[in-house]
């Protein structure tokens, strides 16, 4: 840290870095031998307040108010260029081992929390968020026409005194603000998938209530994301490499976590090194578990997918539809053993029809990768016949 | 009537923003939405609108989401539109209490299709409903239907065109009168489905209806139960328990007027882990009028080939398959009382039965056995303001 001739400070904002700066104008003025003691104290004090304003000027810490901001600057989760997602002072990049399919969107996750507050682990392996944490994430594709991003959306889950509050940004045209929108939008989008083939879809932005649809639990908005098990794998941080749970624990954002004891780690639905179970029900209980689970909005039909579920009727295996309506596509069952091509899970993922397709929304294009990973799974079932 | 597309995001900020007790009114016109349009969590909220065919909601075109209305919410007050053309269900009120859905209208504009939306009307899991003065058309599942909830009152409805007409499922404490069903696949259906967080219904009055002519084709996709119900069932009740029918006009129907089954006779497979009983128990059919069609049954569906081949072109009035749960032979399983003379009526026993040759040596046309009262229940009043 540096203060230049017109005595603005420059560099970081960390507290430890600026006690360092004080101490040493503090030991530089002692080495002058000033004599008076208030002169002293008067200087060191108009200097500390000079350099936390100038800290402030240069990069204002993260803030959240009772109300949402309508821009998503106002927020300071970012530091210099909005656009370039690089994270402030305690936002803290994440990553989830099977994250939801999306329209192939790119997507970057941060999380801050209040200085002095810590999620904790409660007795369900789930994380328990303290007041105050903001969850970020930002869904965005790579531009065709140049090396940039095109980020489509942020989406924010922030929790209040009173629960927690999902919000959507929608990015301008210039990449370099996003606006709170509560109704959802479409947007226009080419981009390409995996395999290299384009593909135009009218993404679609999430209304507020839309959000609440799959966040809920019991009636309550809940983070799905991050959970501990889907968090318990390692993440390329600046400073090197670590288990993002570790890194939780070391900068404070986790307590009540032990590595040894909190082991349970979902499966990389991608990784064919892994079970096609176990991947199967990674991804089916990150992409349809939200809903479908115990406390889930569609706890309704009965059909529960999440990994834990070891009923294999409440999992899908010839069960028939209750309120499927033309979802069944004509099939009987949700899953026909080693017959993929008879069972309903199968016809709504491939789907792209509003009222027949699963997930019910957030997607316009088949997860071919997905599906297949599905296929197979219900090929590998021994038939029951 | 012109169709105004901007509305539909007023309506969706205006239900997102809504304050507690708030009166969000729909004026008289024609209202087209992309996506669905929702209330989430605002509760003591009134949706009005000026009318049935005044105040229009279509979806024709719809891009996002799986019903046209949904709402989750408690004391709600849904009264004076039209939803037209959802790709999904209609009007979807889920988990919600204190619900009252009167005068809306529920239809698909395209005539009957598959492809139709599955639910017209239809609140599940939700606790004191009242849904009265409602017409649903053309729903490709059930036109009124309530499944899994608790305490509902549903009146002076009309419900046509749709392959089931109204359909109670998995429902406690709910009583159906002045209801006029007519020219659906089916008229009036009480079913016990398995594998529901609501295993069980019960406490189920049906008085005072109107099933008429429900001859109409069925047009329901492959998969779910409806889709094997045959064309000319005037009522079908399937595994449950605690049912009184009483004073209704049971006519024109051209396969079954009443049919009464046990969940063994859809050969479909189930689970009882979570209490579900797959028989029926304490069904009370009293001092209704039956009066068939004269025509050939249904050839489309098995069961209505199945009467054709039992009873050779002959209409039935009441077929049951004697399934009886060996637990409770003690309690008066069923009983057809006062119901009218020259009824057509046949007790299947069908327990150990396979195929029709085996069928034709068990049939008892003795409904004499049957005269009896059943044990009476109390259906538990709903509470709505």
């Amino acid at each position: 840290m540096i203060i230049s001739k017109d005595l603005k400070v420059q560099g970081g904002c960390d507290p430890a870095e600026q006690y360092m700066f004080m101490k040493f104008i503090g030991n530089q003025m002692v080495g002058k031998n000033y004599h008076a003691n208030e002169v002293r104290w008067t200087i060191f004090g108009l200097l500390l307040v000079l350099i936390l304003l100038s800290c402030e000027q240069t990069y204002p810490a993260v803030h959240l108010t009772d109300e949402p901001f309508e821009r998503l600057s106002e927020y300071h989760f970012f530091k210099d260029q909005l656009n370039q997602l690089s994270p402030n002072n305690r936002v803290l990049p994440y990553d989830l081992i099977t994250p939801l399919f999306s329209d192939y969107a790119l997507k970057s996750r941060f999380v801050w929390m209040p200085p002095g507050k810590t999620a904790t682990v409660n007795d369900v392996n789930l994380l328990s968020f303290p007041e105050g944490t903001a969850l970020i994430k930002n869904f965005y594709y790579p531009r065709m026409d140049s090396d940039h991003m095109n980020i489509v959306e942020t989406r924010l889950l922030v929790k209040r005194s009173n629960g927690w509050d999902p919000l959507t940004y929608i990015w301008n045209e210039a990449q370099d603000e996003a606006f709170l929108e509560i109704a959802g939008d479409f947007k226009k989008i080419t981009a390409q998938d995996p395999t290299g083939n384009s593909f135009t879809i009218d993404y679609a932005i999430p209304n507020k209530n839309q959000c609440k649809g799959c966040h809920e639990r019991s009636r309550t908005v809940t983070p799905v994301g991050p959970t501990l098990k889907n968090l318990n794998r390692i993440y390329d941080y600046p400073e090197g490499s670590m288990n993002q749970l570790v890194k939780w624990k070391e900068v404070d954002y986790l307590t009540g976590y032990d590595m040894s004891r909190d082991t349970a780690k979902l499966a990389d639905w991608s990784d064919p090194s892994t079970n096609v179970h176990d991947r199967a029900l990674a991804y089916l209980e990150v992409n349809c578990g939200t809903c479908h689970h115990q406390e889930g909005p569609a706890n309704v039909s009965g059909l529960r997918l999440d990994s834990h579920e070891s009923n294999l009727f409440n999992l899908g295996v010839n069960k028939a539809p209750v309120s499927a309506g033309k979802g069944s596509g004509g099939r009987k069952y949700d899953i026909v053993p080693g017959k993929p091509d008879e069972s309903i899970l199968v016809y709504r993922m491939q789907s792209l029809e509003p009222g027949a397709m699963m997930p019910e929304m957030g997607r316009k294009l088949v997860h071919k990768e997905g599906v297949q990973l599905i296929r197979d799974w219900i090929t590998s079932m021994p038939t029951t016949e | 009537m012109p169709v105004d597309s901007s509305f539909a995001k007023t309506l969706q900020r205006a239900l997102i923003s809504a304050d507690s007790g708030a009166v969000i009114q729909i004026p008289v016109g024609r209202f087209s939405f992309d996506r669905s349009i929702s209330l989430d969590g605002i509760d003591h909220v009134s949706i009005i609108g000026a009318g049935k065919g005044k105040s229009i909601l279509t979806f024709l075109g719809q891009k996002d989401g799986a019903e046209g209305m949904l709402i989750k919410a408690n004391n709600i007050l849904l009264e004076g539109f039209t939803i037209e053309d959802a790709e999904g269900d209609a009007l979807k009120i889920q988990d919600s209490e204190h619900v009252v859905i009167r005068n809306v209208h529920t239809t698909w504009t395209k005539g009957a299709k598959s492809t139709n939306g599955g639910y017209g009307i239809y609140p599940v899991a939700c606790t004191n409903v009242l849904v009265e003065s409602c017409e649903a058309s053309y729903a490709s599942d059930a036109g009124i239907y309530v499944g899994q909830s608790k305490k509902v009152v549903m009146r002076k409805n009309i419900a046509h065109h749709n392959v089931a007409g109204i359909e109670i499922e998995n429902s406690q404490d709910v009583e159906v009168y002045d209801n006029l069903a007519e020219n659906n696949t089916g008229g009036i259906l009480i079913f016990d489905m398995p594998g529901l967080p609501q295993a069980n219904g019960g406490r189920v009055k049906v008085y005072n209806n109107i099933s008429r002519d429900n001859n109409f084709e069925n047009f329901a996709p492959e998969g779910g139960v409806v889709s094997t119900l045959p064309p000319g069932t005037g009522m079908l009740i399937i595994a449950h328990t605690d049912v009184e029918v009483y004073d209704n006009e049971i006519t024109g129907y051209k396969t079954l007027g009443l049919g009464v089954i046990s969940w063994f006779f859809t050969e479909r497979p189930f689970d009882t882990s979570n209490g579900y009983d797959p028989y029926y128990k304490n069904i009370y059919v009293h001092d209704n009028l039956f009066m068939r069609k004269k025509a050939i049954p249904d050839l489309s569906k098995e069961f209505g080939q199945m009467v054709n081949a039992l009873f050779i072109g002959k209409p039935q009035d009441i077929i049951i398959d004697g399934i009886f749960d060996p637990e409770h032979q003690d309690l008066p399983t069923i009983c057809l009382t006062d119901n009218g003379e020259n009824l057509r009526y046949t007790n299947l026993n069908a327990e150990t039965a396979t195929g029709i040759p085996d069928l034709k040596k068990l049939l008892d046309h003795d409904m004499s056995k049957l005269i009896c009262q059943g044990t009476s229940f109390a259906v538990e009043g709903i509470e709505v303001e």
